[in-house]
């Protein structure tokens, strides 16, 4: 992984839009807080490599259809930091 | 202490109870003490300075986000700072700026300090190597 | 390390670009290497002719056209936003780098940070 990106805005958030187009093939999107709810959305195009916070979905009662890479502890979103090379949030 | 031991610095940018950033932040700071690596200091920018204000009285049945930040700082002595000029903006004053400001009164929660963006650029200029990182956590919006 | 500060809102309706500008120019005293990159309605930030007086705001123009004096490297603007606000070298204030592929941008700094 290059870049790990850190969302927290809802999928409606402009910032949300300009972090999927600027992604590079390498890199990974963390989803955090309002941003979960991208995988409840149909309309919403994710790239291959998504985590979501585990709490944050189940707070919203979003188990999500498409395969994600994974659902993630915050042990696993300290464990993501740090494999990756560099880390933006968004 | 582990060979791969990192050092975070994290910054706070959303306020409690208009964004989720503090508590995804204290629960990112207590993994990353239970894995053995070292958080150096808490920087509150923006909006996440209300984080340190003493004031905040939420329903009893609801979490203090000052309380619980303030306790976990206090029980792992890590250092958080207010940026300076975030924190004059919103309202947010320790003992000596209510003086000089001569202000009715002050409301820096405890172990919180006001500090200038120098300890954020601090942490910057450390976070180039290569165990290091700033993670930064935003409101929702 | 160099620092990208993005900003991608408009100026005056809240803090959080001015925040960012406040980043950039702290880094940039401690001599630190940064610069600013405006992509979405954050260009605005970058329009010639801002009269902020009549909603009690300072203009940050004058500070911008600065930047280079304080230490900022560059001011880069993301160019399919300055078309879509009407942006061109006429009316951008000067020392803007306008730049097609931002996100080849983005992947050339090792610290990229939002004020929030």
């Amino acid at each position: 992984m290059h870049t790990l990106h850190i969302i927290s805005k809802s999928p409606g958030h402009t910032r949300f839009r300009e972090c999927l187009g600027m992604m590079g093939e390498q890199d990974a999107i963390l989803l955090t807080g309002n941003a979960v709810t991208a995988l409840a959305d149909s309309t919403i195009t994710l790239p291959e490599t998504v985590y979501a916070l585990q709490e944050d979905l189940r707070a919203r009662a979003i188990d999500p259809e498409q395969d994600i890479s994974g659902q993630v502890t915050f042990d696993d979103m300290v464990s993501l930091t740090i494999q990756a090379q560099r880390v933006i949030s968004w | 202490m582990p060979a791969d031991n990192h050092t975070f610095t994290l910054v706070i940018t959303g306020a409690p109870y208009s964004s989720q950033a503090p508590e995804t932040a204290l629960g990112f700071a207590q993994a990353a003490l239970r894995a053995g690596h070292t958080i150096d200091r808490v920087f509150l920018y923006g909006d996440g300075v209300h984080l340190a204000s003493s004031l905040p009285s939420p329903p009893s049945d609801e979490i203090n986000w000052t309380r619980a930040w303030s306790d976990f700082l206090q029980e792992h002595s890590v250092p958080a700072v207010a940026c300076i000029a975030s924190a004059l903006r919103r309202g947010l004053v320790n003992e000596s700026e209510q003086r000089r400001y001569q202000l009715p009164a002050s409301n820096l929660a405890t172990p919180f300090e006001i500090a200038g963006l120098g300890e954020w650029v601090e942490s910057t200029i450390k976070s180039s190597a290569q165990s290091s990182r700033v993670i930064y956590f935003h409101g929702g919006a | 390390m160099h620092t990208l500060i993005v900003i991608d809102q408009p100026p005056y309706g809240s803090w959080g670009g001015r925040e960012s500008l406040d980043m950039a120019f702290s880094l940039a005293a401690f001599d630190q290497p940064v610069s600013l990159l405006f992509i979405d309605a954050g260009v605005l930030w970058l329009k010639q002719g801002q009269e902020p007086g009549g909603i009690n705001q300072k203009s940050v123009e004058r500070n911008l056209a600065a930047a280079s004096i304080f230490g900022v490297e560059s001011l880069l603007a993301d160019t399919a936003a300055c078309h879509r606000f009407g942006l061109n070298e006429d009316n951008l204030i000067n020392g803007v780098t306008r730049i097609d592929n931002t996100g080849a941008t983005l992947q050339q700094y090792q610290h990229v940070a939002f004020s929030g």
